[in-house]
């Protein structure tokens, strides 16, 4: 044995919980460093640092998380048993119904295009003139496309908005621009992810000294959390709220999101909410819900948890 | 190595938790609840977000029973869940790194005066806080050997590393705490 793997080696026999599966090795590390003074030193650091590392005692189990868990365990069990017996459909309903709408519209638009006269439209069914397309080109981007099959007349329809892209530059603390993202939270944005992106820029740019969120953008972001269909959006909102500091609307807001939201992970973040604030200004109502959930033995195991180490955290 | 019954037990355990025997993850938790606590609350500092981790692993291990392939010991792959969410919640929520110790409960100390629980605590503290200097990669490999007696080998397969890295990772983890823990000069040289 040399000098250098003496140390990797004396480790490797230390971590070892069956200290008779390295006796031979052990032997040769005594045997060497009964002839080296340098390696008997050297040893001896590391077995004192190693011993050092006992001083850190075990975290015991304590009997409510152990009752908790196996509550956990059970209801997974139960609920992965659910998952496997329940019957699968041959053919999801909803695969059906859009194979079915993609065939009709796809039929319709080939019947309107097939029977559509030669020459371009000059009026629109409700008698609005008619765009050209070089207008169309100075105008901007088309958004909202649709297509109406023929008429009697045999004239079909294209609708669609015509839009040009907007820039709006402004600093954060421009009351206008405060606006324009409040509206784009609550109503503007078109899109699930049109939104979340609208969420993310405040969660950025709102929130500090500096900066505070303004009450249009608590107000839509609060509205958020309550309203909208999406879990994600709604995290996102819970998220960005969680950055603000806690007002009493923020705090309601989050209390009915801990009450009310189906989606765990949404009040996780109202938990997590909720109980930061706590700490510097407990509040009853807000012990009192996360105690209830911590009890709620029909709450998702990752909430109650959360809600009970909350509470261990709040100095009543 | 691990002890053979030992490892076939964990198995059937794992078989009939696929078969949705509730009374088999009951058994896996007794088994193994304890030790992933620990090794949770050692890398994350924190008993909620440890007691969050430990649930964590079990509720994958029912959903996911099916994906465990035998390659690796149950008990590796149980490990190798955990260091993986602990990874996630260090990530997500970057107060654990920097979790004080007053917020970690004391193991009870049956019999212990003031002094002496106020003289452990502090010991806790010193070799925490040595522990939280670590990187996250020689933490999770030391803690595995050092509290959890696993072989090098098993440390690989928990945390998808060769064995030569784990005892780099174990090596150079033990060479900073000495630095810490014993100071002053050495004669000794790896060279030599």
């Amino acid at each position: 044995m040399e000098c250098r793997e003496l140390i990797a080696l004396a480790l490797e026999a230390h971590a070892a919980a069956d200290p008779e599966s390295t006796g031979p090795l052990r032997r040769e590390i005594s045997e060497h460093t009964e002839a080296c003074p340098a390696c008997r030193e050297e040893l001896a650091r590391v077995e004192e640092t190693w011993s050092r590392l006992g001083e850190d005692p075990d975290l015991p189990m304590t009997p409510q998380f152990r009752r908790r868990t196996l509550a956990l365990i059970d209801d997974e069990m139960l609920r992965a048993r659910i998952r496997e017996f329940r019957p699968a459909r041959r053919f999801p309903r909803a695969m059906l119904q859009a194979a079915a709408l993609l065939l009709a519209v796809a039929g319709g638009f080939w019947v309107a295009r097939a029977s559509a006269p030669k020459s371009r439209p000059d009026r629109t069914a409700s008698g609005s003139p008619a765009v050209s397309p070089a207008a169309l080109e100075s105008a901007g981007s088309l958004s909202n496309v649709s297509y109406r099959p023929a008429d009697p007349q045999g004239r079909i329809g294209v609708s669609f908005d015509v839009t040009s892209r907007q820039t709006v530059l402004g600093k954060p603390e421009d009351p206008r621009m405060a606006r324009l993202f409040a509206y784009l939270v609550s109503r503007g944005a078109q899109t699930s992810g049109e939104k979340s992106r609208a969420i993310e820029l405040v969660s950025t740019h709102y929130g500090s000294e500096k900066t505070p969120a303004s009450p249009d953008v608590v107000r839509a972001l609060t509205a958020t959390l309550r309203k909208d269909g999406n879990p994600g959006v709604r995290k996102k909102a819970a998220d960005a709220l969680a950055g603000f500091q806690m007002t009493p609307e923020i705090r309601t807001a989050f209390l009915d999101a801990l009450r009310n939201d189906r989606n765990p992970g949404v009040r996780l973040v109202a938990v997590d909410a909720l109980a930061a604030a706590a700490k510097d200004s407990p509040d009853a109502k807000t012990i009192e819900s996360l105690r209830e959930k911590a009890f709620d033995p029909t709450e998702n195991g990752f909430v109650r948890a959360k809600a009970a180490s909350a509470l261990k955290a709040i100095e009543f | 190595m691990r002890d053979q019954s030992a490892s076939a037990e964990d198995r059937r355990l794992l078989e009939q938790i696929r078969r949705g025997e509730t009374a088999g993850a009951a058994e896996l938790f007794e088994r193994y609840a304890p030790a992933l606590l620990r090794f949770a609350d050692r890398l994350l500092s924190d008993r909620g977000l440890a007691e969050e981790v430990t649930q964590e692993v079990f509720v994958k291990v029912i959903t996911r029973a099916h994906q465990y392939d035998g390659r690796a010991e149950v008990s590796s792959w149980l490990f190798a869940i955990a260091a993986n969410a602990c990874r996630d919640r260090r990530r997500r929520e970057r107060r654990a790194t920097i979790v004080p110790l007053e917020g970690v409960p004391e193991p009870a100390h049956k019999g212990e005066g003031a002094e002496a629980k106020l003289l452990t605590r502090e010991r806790r503290e010193t070799v925490r806080e040595a522990l939280n200097d670590l990187s996250e990669e020689q933490r999770e490999a030391l803690i595995l050997a050092r509290y959890h007696g696993l072989p090098y080998s098993e440390i690989a397969d928990v945390l998808g590393i060769s064995v030569g890295a784990v005892k780099t990772r174990i090596f150079r983890a033990v060479e900073t705490l000495k630095a810490r823990f014993t100071p002053g000069e050495t004669t000794w040289n790896a060279a030599n």
